[in-house]
């Protein structure tokens, strides 16, 4: 369906391409108060003890430190996602339960003196036999990591939509695989930071968040402070995946060195300490259980999860339920069974990363399901046709489907990726492989990230008094995805305005209103929709002065382009500019507000909010692999990526979230594991061992786009950011089978990992022979 | 993270360096691109009392063919000045390609030959090469001057026979009978990789016939190492197909890899063999290599 707008669609340049291109864009680290001090906070050696004593008096008698604090300097509230699963303190109290977990902090003069007086800091710790691997978390006489949750089992679901005995026994062929994923990292280039600062009983933070206003709500509850006295303020950040979404403890131990220094205070993480902080992928044990009919059309699956949570909740409860909710998006069938255990270890606390926890599962699913089709005999884009979710449908677990295209993005990625010649024998050259996947993903959360009523997103657009400008007012936070672009495109189309005079003040608790924050890929639906309101709100008011300056009526009007004229009769016609400064000198400022809330979304069963969704994206990728036989090097050849995304804003912008997408899930795919010592410390907390994509490792990408309209959705738009992550991992798997006839069950699918296979497969082979 | 207190000399003749470091002893640690030292000093793996930097020393710089020498190296010169060096480019590609394959630009526009070869790491991309080549190397200290082959000078990982008070100032690839050589490495991205293994070949090949060739591995022992047996079996062979399987099994039976973090030793092994049969097909087929481009 095609729309006419005047904007959107068009791949206007970023507003803030320039200050970022000639490095003018200032970050957290970059902001500099008089007097200003540095802090840094004192983590633990130890994966699991008891601190027995902690004596900061070496480190508070060095020259230069202004503050040292323990959790004896802080509330003892402990904080998380959801009061249930409250978990974690601002400072360790009683014992550390991973490296990296959080014991004191310093406040001095200068950053390297910080570094010197945590060294001084002596804490006495009894060790404790710690849990590292999430598989025995639950044997019998492991040890407890938090008392309140036996067993280590932080979360444990079980669910079931229709009846899964009975589709199994009906099948034609019932197969389990079991996967392994690895522990991934967001790796943003931006380190962590946050800059505190008190004017009497208001508290201003300046730090590098995906969310101003959960930062806002969370610091406000921990020191029991009404929100309007907490100012959040995120500068330009450079990128957060999921990893800047929850306070880090730099924003309230920074809050309170602040406080007692009673100078502002700027905290921060070095690379070592982003990676210990961590919050990035969970890594998951998934075995899945499918029952098909002899054509290959799937009646049930059973989804059996384990996952690695670390030693804290952080966002894993909503990880925890998306791993098993969003499966059933891109296939249709009834039945549906959904079991999981989180659990508790003593290694950094693992949570939302880009695709939050679809992302291994999908891996999972799709590895297996080319397993089955091989057994079918079956083309694996053929068997994803014959199952492709249809628009207007509802999965098993009651989420609402409204526009779907995946079945033309299936067509389309076969055409443009030459599949059907390329499967043919002897269609591609010696050590190649293709493989396909599907992905889909919610465009924002249908439930609140916290309880609230509030709407989910508001903005305001404010037309400057001589009509020449105009700013919009949002706590949208753009984390590099473009968002401040986007939304400055939708406010203009709804306008009538020109995108090339808007402003924007953005993601600032105090001058902007309420956002939820840039996290389960919300901001362009659910923003959109607030800004199209607002810039709606604007071109009415507008139409009115128009009226009685031309004595027409308003729904003669209308505003393009700034330009506002009659319908009915030519020639008619005022300026935005003049009818907006008339409107300022008659009536006053000229200001359209908006806001967004989600319709009830979802079932009625435990878990459902999770994974609802105003509308949701599909894709498919096709990506093509060279294999080295001797070595087991992966070469990515060529990548095709085909998706639905509804209405396109901005084109540019929208194929650069499917490249970055793209790099990052590869990285996971085959490069990127954080890995652990015998004593729970990383190993490769640097990015020389933990290898994130090179440009250099980018393989040639096609990004097409099928036309489709998402009817609930302002200008019928959808996701992007996190939907294209999905397919990555399983159209690896994939593709690797299909060059070598070895399948990798456990993620990175590294060089080692193929190699090991393609010599195994070998061996059975000569036995076979002798 | 931050660098230790240390004292900066920044001497303006190799003299003076040496005086230095005679005076300054074992606190004293030299400073060429810093790429290593630094990282290390910052981590807390290493705190010396003093630095004697060799960066303005111009004399340790430049790659020069030199009439009855060979190409002579300096040991300043970075790894960038490797990589487009015309001497090289003509001579040698071979070394050129194997600086191309280290690190990113910015650190191979700081890091030195001689920093990578006094390090001393099994991993170091450019000793294979320069092995391989029959280079040599000039040590100088204030009690005299020594030179030596190349694949003499390392012990095991970062430990070499270099003295206390010495500096190493050239790397000389003689003028030989050598008609081919190449540099395989085998990282885990295409760039900012560490070897997972590293072989280098060169040959004297005569009418399709090998009368002499080399191979010389990295990050497959405690230090970089030729293997003697795979190159007493190439004597006198043409590289068909059963004899590259054969040097495979040859070459990994005489490596000596460890488990790390980027590879099993198995692995590291199979990688060794398989490597030096691409590195010797390159070396007897494609002379020295062509011209590695920008």
């Amino acid at each position: 369906m095609s729309i006419n707008t005047k904007i959107i669609g068009r791949s206007v340049p970023r507003i803030d391409g320039r200050d970022k291109v000639t490095g003018a864009a200032k970050y957290t680290g970059d902001i500099k108060f008089p007097n200003m001090l540095f802090g840094k906070i004192l983590t633990s050696p130890h994966a699991h003890a008891r601190i027995i004593s902690i004596d900061t008096s070496a480190a508070e008698a060095l020259p230069g430190v202004k503050a040292v604090i323990t959790h004896k300097d802080v509330p003892d509230i402990k904080y998380g996602i959801s009061p249930a699963r409250w978990d974690e303190n601002i400072f360790c109290i009683d014992k550390v339960r991973f490296v990296g977990d959080k014991v004191a902090a310093v406040a001095c003069t200068d950053e390297e003196t910080c570094y010197k007086a945590l060294k001084l800091i002596k804490v006495e710790y009894e060790i404790l036999p710690a849990v590292l691997d999430f598989r025995k978390a639950m044997d019998e006489g492991m040890p407890q990591i938090h008392d309140e949750y036996p067993k280590n089992i932080n979360v444990e679901i079980h669910q079931e939509f229709g009846d899964i005995e009975k589709a199994f026994k009906e099948a034609h062929l019932v197969r389990t695989d079991a996967f392994l994923g690895n522990r991934a990292y967001q790796s943003p280039i931006e380190p962590h930071s946050a800059t505190s600062l008190w004017d009497g009983d208001k508290l201003t933070v300046y730090s590098s968040t995906q969310s101003p206003h959960y930062f806002q709500y969370y610091i406000a509850r921990e020191f029991g402070m009404d929100m309007g006295n907490v100012r959040v303020v995120k500068p330009y950040v450079g990128g957060g995946f999921g990893g800047k979404m929850e306070p880090t403890g730099l924003e309230f131990a920074g809050a309170v060195l602040a406080k007692l220094t009673g100078r502002p205070v700027r905290m921060f993480f070095d690379r070592h300490e982003m990676f210990a902080h961590n919050r990035g992928r969970h890594a998951q044990y998934m075995e899945i259980t499918t029952g098909v009919t002899k054509d290959g059309k799937i009646l049930g699956a059973h989804s059996n999860f384990m996952m690695d949570g670390g030693a804290y909740t952080s966002l894993g409860i909503a990880t925890a339920y998306y791993a098993g909710a969003l499966l059933p998006l891109t296939y249709e069938f009834d039945h549906y069974k959904f079991d999981l255990f989180r659990l508790y270890t003593n290694l950094p606390a693992c949570g939302a990363q880009r695709g939050h926890g679809a992302p291994q599962p999908k891996y999972a699913f799709e590895s297996h399901l080319d397993n089955v089709a091989t057994e079918l005999g079956m083309d694996p884009m053929d068997i994803r046709l014959l199952n492709a979710r249809r628009p207007e449908t509802v999965t098993p677990n009651d989420f609402a489907i409204h526009s779907c295209e995946l079945t033309q993005c299936l067509t389309r990625a076969r055409i443009i990726s030459n599949w059907d010649e390329k499967k043919k024998e002897g269609g591609m050259p010696k050590g190649h492989g293709i493989g396909v996947s599907t992905g889909s993903f919610v465009s924002g959360a249908g439930y609140p990230i916290y309880r609230t009523d509030l709407p989910h997103s508001a903005v305001v657009i404010k037309v400057n008094e001589d009509g020449t400008s105009a700013t919009l007012y949002t706590g949208a936070p753009d984390i590099g995805q473009g968002s401040d672009t986007v939304l400055c495109q939708m406010a203009a189309e709804a306008m009538g305005f020109h995108y090339e005079k808007m402003k924007i003040i953005a993601a600032d608790t105090e001058t902007c209103p309420m956002d939820l924050g840039a996290y389960a890929s919300r901001l362009t639906l659910m923003t959109g929709a607030a800004c199209k309101a607002a810039g709606e709100e604007i071109k009415k008011s507008l139409l009115e002065m128009a009226s009685s300056m031309l004595h027409l009526p308003p729904d003669d009007l209308e505003c393009e382009d700034a330009i506002i004229y009659s319908k009915s009769r030519e020639g008619k016609a005022l300026t935005f500019q003049e009818v907006a400064r008339k409107h300022f000198v008659l009536k006053g400022p000229l200001i359209g507000k908006g806001s967004y809330t989600p319709p009830k979304l979802g079932g009625k069963f435990k878990g459902s909010p999770v994974g609802t969704s105003p509308a949701y994206s599909f894709g498919v990728q096709v990506g093509e692999v060279k294999i080295d036989e001797e070595t087991g090097e992966i070469e990515a050849v060529g990548f095709w990526d085909v998706h639905d995304c509804g209405t396109v804003v901005n084109p540019r912008l929208l194929h650069g979230q499917v490249h970055g997408a793209l790099s990052m899930g590869m990285g996971e795919s085959v490069w990127e594991e954080v890995l652990f010592d015998d004593k729970g410390k990383i190993k490769n907390p640097d990015l020389a061992n933990y290898r994130i994509l090179t440009a250099l490792d980018m393989p040639p990408v096609e990004s097409e786009i099928v036309d489709s309209y998402e009817d609930i959705a302002p200008w019928g738009v959808k996701e992007i950011g996190e939907g294209s992550t999905n397919p990555t991992m399983g159209c690896f798997s994939n593709a690797i089978y299909d060059a070598m006839g070895v399948r990798v069950y456990s993620l990175p699918l590294s060089y080692e990992k193929v190699w090991r296979a393609l010599k195994e497969k070998r061996e059975r082979e000569q036995g076979k022979k002798e | 993270m931050y660098l230790p207190d240390f004292d900066y000399h920044s001497p303006e003749s190799i003299d003076e360096a040496l005086s230095l470091l005679a005076n300054l002893g074992s606190g004293a640690k030299v400073l060429a691109g810093g790429t290593d030292l630094l990282h290390k000093m910052k981590q807390g793996d290493l705190a010396p009392k003093a630095l004697v930097s060799l960066k303005g020393l111009d004399k340790l710089k430049g790659i020069n063919y030199v009439e009855g020498r060979g190409v002579v190296i300096g040991a300043l010169s970075t790894q960038n000045d490797i990589l487009y060096s015309e001497v090289l480019a003509k001579k040698y590609p071979s070394v050129s390609h194997a600086a191309k394959k280290m690190a990113s630009n910015q650190i191979r526009h700081l890091g030195t030959v001689g920093g990578n070869i006094v390090n001393a790491v099994p991993s170091a991309d450019l000793p294979p090469i320069l092995i391989a080549l029959g280079a040599s190397i000039t040590l100088v200290s204030t009690s005299g001057k020594r030179e030596m082959a190349l694949e003499e000078f390392f012990v095991e990982p970062a430990s070499s026979v270099i003295n206390e008070g010495e500096i190493l100032t050239e790397i000389v690839i003689p003028d030989g009978d050598l008609t081919g050589s190449s540099y395989h490495k085998f990282g885990l991205r295409r760039s900012g990789a560490l070897a997972v293994v590293g072989v280098a070949a060169s040959a004297r090949v005569a009418g399709g016939v090998i009368e002499e060739a080399r191979i010389v591995c990295a990050s497959s022992a405690p230090k970089v190492i030729r293997t003697p047996k795979a190159e007493a079996f190439l004597a006198g062979k043409s590289p068909a197909p059963e004899v590259l399987e054969e040097l495979q099994a040859i070459v990994e039976s005489e490596v000596r890899p460890r488990d790390s973090i980027r590879g099993s030793a198995e692995y590291r092994r199979n990688l060794a063999g398989v490597l030096a049969k691409r590195a010797l097909v390159d070396a007897v087929e494609s002379g020295h290599g062509l011209p590695a481009e920008d």
